[in-house]
């Protein structure tokens, strides 16, 4: 696996404020990798440095191998595709995606033939001649989108690129984007601040908190097992608990089962490993499932409050005040390491 | 006019009533065949118009406004322009600041940059009038430059500049190719505005003119002063037809909406 581009050891301080905090970091040839975190966690300015908008404070970037970190962003080659897409609104959409090549004095009819190549690939051919504000905001991503890799660049940076999409398109965009990027063998960088997008979209995602790299691999992995609290939190996992050794465990809410009725004390564990008893403090309604509130104690005696997610006929039986057992599904457990 | 808003509807009215009406007064009175200046006029006729045509005095000073307003206009926009893409654009600490000063000709009173011109430039270094009133005028049009021209880029996207870098375009030809089209409106309206400002200046024009050099709204004061006939109505109506024109123009070419929004969208 090559290294398309790499982060060593960099930092990025405003004043007082450390945006990224000794940050190193690979990103794999023709994958797509997702930096996601809550805002201010440093994935933006991380995305922009790599860009070559903003220059570290200390460290390196290389881009395909190359000591970037004082290369003005014109001369790295990089597709850049901004959160507000920033279309230029006094060019057709065509001379938009075509803004690049002229750059780099690509003749004027191969140039047409690359350009409708790009929109086609985008699906907007045939709004080639419109100017950006007659779009949607659809259409204007696709735009930006185009115009980004039209100039193929050496990556296609994404900042945020699906958070001014209504729901739906939202997750249309995500296949589509998957799409392009396998058609065209581009190594992607995206940032996000949704887990969903992340999870669904990634090759490789790196999670980030306060300037540093919190856990990052597949999603298959990364998401099975997470490496701390925070990362937990943030791909919610609702419940913390400590098992008998006072280890801190942690389970989804859609993994974790509830029945009515107090179990005997010493009923062993289920499969998961798991059996506790609590009463309801609050049901909360959600359409296609109820989001049950446990009150439990856990091994160590400590009070816990959980988060059961639960389906159609489990919720039978169930009602504020009633006295209930929750156990887990089996595998559903996760020991977060000390 | 939106007639669910009757308050609304009969303020905007009268608005117009008030602006309007005195102006086409002027307008018809300016037609007329006697040899005074009132309502209604006495035939119908265009002997003024002729009259203020072949008037040396009007055409001079007709020449000379232009000619300043021209010059202070340029003069203006090559100040203001790059002032309000570093404001908008730039790094520069104490923007705030920059932006105030730029701004605050607007709230001086015009007799007095006009007094202290006239002591400084004038007496002090012994400049002519014409480059006194250039420089008057200059300092007036700059808050239009750097307002109007400014609002444009305030409104447009602060990333397409990047854009246009990442794709490749270095920092220069990212201004020609990115931002000078996004502040165009913008140029234009406040070329628009300061053009009509300077031209119809008077309190600096009155403290900063010579016999050699006189502006033409501060030669139709004298005229009035001197004399009451219709000449000087039918030269205001020339000069409001000369308005109209522009603003047609501009209408036509750029729109409206765009030259006061000083939008590009």
């Amino acid at each position: 696996m090559t290294s398309a581009a790499e982060f060593v050891g960099v930092s990025q301080k405003f004043g007082d404020f450390t945006a990224v905090d000794d940050l190193s970091l690979t990103i794999a040839e023709g994958r797509l990798t997702t930096l996601l975190g809550p805002s201010g966690c440093g994935k933006t300015t991380s995305l922009r440095m790599l860009a070559g908008y903003s220059r570290p404070t200390a460290g390196t970037i290389r881009i395909a191998g190359r000591d970037c970190t004082r290369v003005p962003p014109e001369r790295r080659d990089l597709g850049m595709v901004f959160q507000s897409y920033a279309l230029f609104p006094h060019m057709t959409v065509a001379d938009n995606v075509g803004y690049g090549l002229k750059l780099r004095r690509v003749a004027k009819e191969e140039r047409r033939r690359r350009v409708m190549e790009t929109l086609e690939l985008v699906g907007l051919a045939h709004l080639a001649g419109n100017r950006p504000k007659k779009l949607s905001g659809g259409q204007q991503q696709r735009v930006a989108l185009a115009r980004a890799i039209a100039i193929r660049p050496k990556l296609l940076l994404l900042d945020e690129p699906l958070s001014n999409l209504d729901a739906r398109l939202r997750v249309q965009m995500r296949a589509e984007i998957r799409r392009i990027q396998a058609e065209t063998g581009l190594t992607v960088v995206l940032v996000t601040h949704d887990q969903d997008e992340a999870l669904e979209m990634s090759d490789d995602m790196v999670l980030m908190r306060a300037g540093r790299v919190m856990q990052q691999g597949p999603p298959r992995e990364v998401f099975p097992a997470p490496a701390n609290r925070f990362v937990a939190e943030f791909l919610g996992y609702e419940n913390f608990l400590a098992d008998a050794e006072g280890r801190t465990l942690t389970v989804r809410p859609e993994n974790l089962r509830v029945a009515a009725g107090a179990a005997d004390a010493d009923a062993p564990a289920g499969p998961g490993g798991l059996l506790l008893r609590g009463t309801v403090a609050h049901i909360a309604y959600r359409g296609a499932d109820l989001l049950v509130t446990v009150d439990a104690t856990d091994d160590t005696g400590a009070a816990v409050r959980l988060l059961c997610d639960v389906r159609g006929g489990a919720a039978e039986g169930l009602s504020p005040g009633g006295e209930v057992t929750v156990d887990a599904r089996e595998g559903a457990l996760v020991r977060l390491p000390d | 006019m939106n007639t669910r808003r009757p308050v609304a509807a009969a303020l905007a009215v009268a608005g117009y009533v008030v602006m309007l009406v005195p102006i086409l007064f002027v307008v018809v009175t300016a037609f007329t065949a006697g040899s005074t200046l009132r309502f209604p006029p006495e035939g119908l006729s265009t002997r003024w118009f002729e009259e203020a045509l072949g008037y040396e005095p009007f055409l001079t000073a007709l020449v000379s406004s232009l000619q300043l307003a021209a010059l202070a206009t340029a003069l203006a926009l090559l100040i203001g322009v790059p002032v309000a893409v570093a404001i908008h654009r730039g790094r520069i600490p104490g923007k705030g600041l920059v932006e105030g000063l730029f701004l605050s000709p607007l709230i001086v009173p015009e007799l007095v940059v006009g007094l202290a011109l006239y002591q400084q430039l004038m007496i002090g270094f012994g400049l002519d009038s014409l480059t006194a009133l250039t420089l008057g005028h200059t300092a007036l049009m700059i808050p239009y430059a750097v307002r109007v021209t400014g609002a444009s880029l305030a409104l447009a996207d602060p990333h397409v500049e990047e854009a246009a870098r990442g794709l490749g375009a270095s920092p220069l030809r990212t201004f020609a190719t990115v931002t000078l089209p996004l502040l165009r409106p913008g140029i234009f309206s406040a070329a628009l505005l300061s053009f009509v400002t300077s031209f119809n200046n008077v309190p600096l024009s009155l403290l900063l003119q010579t016999r050699e050099f006189r502006t033409l709204p501060v030669t139709m004061l004298d005229y009035v002063q001197q004399s009451y006939d219709p000449m000087v109505a039918a030269m205001a109506t020339l000069i409001l037809a000369g308005t109209v024109v522009l603003a047609v123009l501009a209408e036509r070419t750029v729109g409206f909406a765009k030259i006061f929004g000083g939008i590009n969208r």
